[in-house]
């Protein structure tokens, strides 16, 4: 994918996780669009690119955010140079391993954002993390799994024609 | 030489990662620059056109019937109105008799939530009225049900509303009933605590908050949540007193900021609902 492509589908995702995503939320859960995009990048590419992709990505996050500036930044830079670094190389094509990586990635990231939002509040870290962030990280990788699928069966079909000739 | 080489050819990644990280903590601890205030006016302005086209694929039915309950509502608030402008003047004659101040009114101004925070934890949304429409900083913003929050950043065409589940939020409450004043902190949804609550002081099931005024954070008297659970703190001396809020904070749309006070006489809302009636009589 060229940087044009890059950024032009980081300005939809980040456009429609800012004002539609919680239409689809379920019990104050919605899918982190971010994560899946980070993820669909960095996955196969070295740790340098993924983390300046990672950094870029998070800072456009929060520029949508009231406050924290800079907290997305931190935790996307830190989850793709993860992904990159451990997530690459085993099963790259298999959906249901990105749905896998994907589910990890929304931990990490909530992991990294959670003391910061709740200035440090472990009270307040557990509890948002068992009653929100699992159940996040689960629908953002159901989430993930299904565009990964949808994408891999449209480009097979792309492909199809080309093959018979 | 050694050192650089060490770094950038040995350790690239990890010293890309550790820039990296280094610029998020320096922007973490910038505060409110006025040059990315201006970033996130673009990124509002950017964001309003989806919104409106994302809204406009609400169930037409679902419009319909809230339609009908509005129009329903409004019946019974005019004559509800008329009712409590009897009282207000009746009041305010007794309270310029007692030397205290007339009370007023506020004035709402109308807008739609255009984005919401992309972060879960971070309970802030967007609005469509900015500078342009004389929003302020601080000024409070309410839905039809009862508080949402404060207005936090004040951009040309947008602004954006701390939510009352903010943690950076808090409000000062009294009960309607029994006027026993306390803080309310969020706890999580659209549930709060009210803190600060004295075990002997007298707190029922059901009894409804409104904003104190105290603090002037708030202006007074909005409804904000009714008490749907009591306990006394074991050895303790407060209460735990469990709020639910009166506003769906997950489910924001259309909302009021509360720009000022009107007088008690004032028609312009008189104007407002003819006005409505009118066009609804045009379009049938």
């Amino acid at each position: 994918m060229n940087i044009a492509r890059i950024i032009f589908v980081a300005l939809v995702v980040f456009v429609i996780q800012m004002t539609a995503i919680h239409r689809i939320a379920v019990a104050g859960c919605a899918p982190d669009l971010m994560v899946i995009l980070i993820v669909s990048l960095v996955l196969e590419r070295g740790p340098v690119p993924a983390v300046v992709i990672g950094f870029l990505l998070g800072f456009l996050q929060d520029l949508g955010n009231a406050s924290f500036l800079g907290m997305n930044a931190l935790s996307k830079s830190v989850l793709s140079y993860g992904v990159s670094r451990l997530g690459g190389g085993l099963l790259p094509e298999n959906v249901l391993y990105k749905g896998f990586i994907i589910f990890a990635a929304c931990l990490l990231n909530d992991i990294i954002v959670l003391p910061i939002a709740t200035s440090f509040s472990i009270g307040e870290i557990f509890v948002s993390f068992f009653r929100y962030s699992l159940l996040s990280a689960l629908y953002s990788a159901l989430v993930g799994v299904f565009i990964f699928g949808l994408l891999e069966l449209l480009t097979r079909r792309v492909v199809r024609p080309g093959v018979g000739h | 030489m050694h050192f650089f080489s060490f770094l950038f050819d040995k350790h690239l990644d990890k010293t890309v990662l550790a820039v990296a990280v280094a610029l998020a903590i320096v922007l973490l601890s910038l505060g409110e620059q006025s040059q990315i205030r201006s970033v996130r006016a673009i990124t509002s302005v950017l964001l309003y056109p989806v919104n409106r086209v994302t809204g406009s694929f609400a169930s037409v039915e679902a419009l319909r019937e809230e339609n009908a309950q509005l129009r329903a509502m409004v019946a019974t608030l005019y004559q509800e109105r008329e009712r409590l402008l009897q009282f207000g003047v009746e009041r305010n004659r007794l309270r310029k008799l007692l030397d205290l101040k007339e009370d007023s009114f506020f004035r709402f101004l109308p807008c739609e939530v255009t984005a919401r925070s992309s972060t879960s934890f971070i309970h802030s949304i967007m609005v469509d009225r900015g500078a342009a429409d004389s929003v302020r900083v601080g000024m409070a913003v309410v839905g039809y049900r009862g508080l949402v929050g404060r207005v936090s950043q004040v951009f040309p065409a947008a602004s954006q509303v701390l939510l009352i589940n903010n943690k950076s939020i808090s409000v000062s409450c009294t009960n309607r009933r029994s006027r026993v004043v306390g803080m309310l902190e969020w706890d999580r949804g659209n549930f709060f605590r009210l803190e600060y609550v004295g075990k002997e002081e007298d707190v029922r099931m059901g009894d409804t908050l409104l904003t104190s005024g105290l603090g002037l954070l708030f202006p007074r008297g909005f409804p904000v949540g009714s008490v749907f659970q009591i306990a006394d703190e074991k050895g303790g001396i407060a209460k735990r007193v469990r709020i639910a809020s009166f506003a769906n904070l997950n489910a924001l749309e259309e909302l009021f900021i509360v720009t000022g006070a009107r007088e008690w006489n004032d028609t312009g809302i008189l104007d407002e609902i003819d006005k409505l009636e009118q066009r609804r009589i045009r379009k049938r």
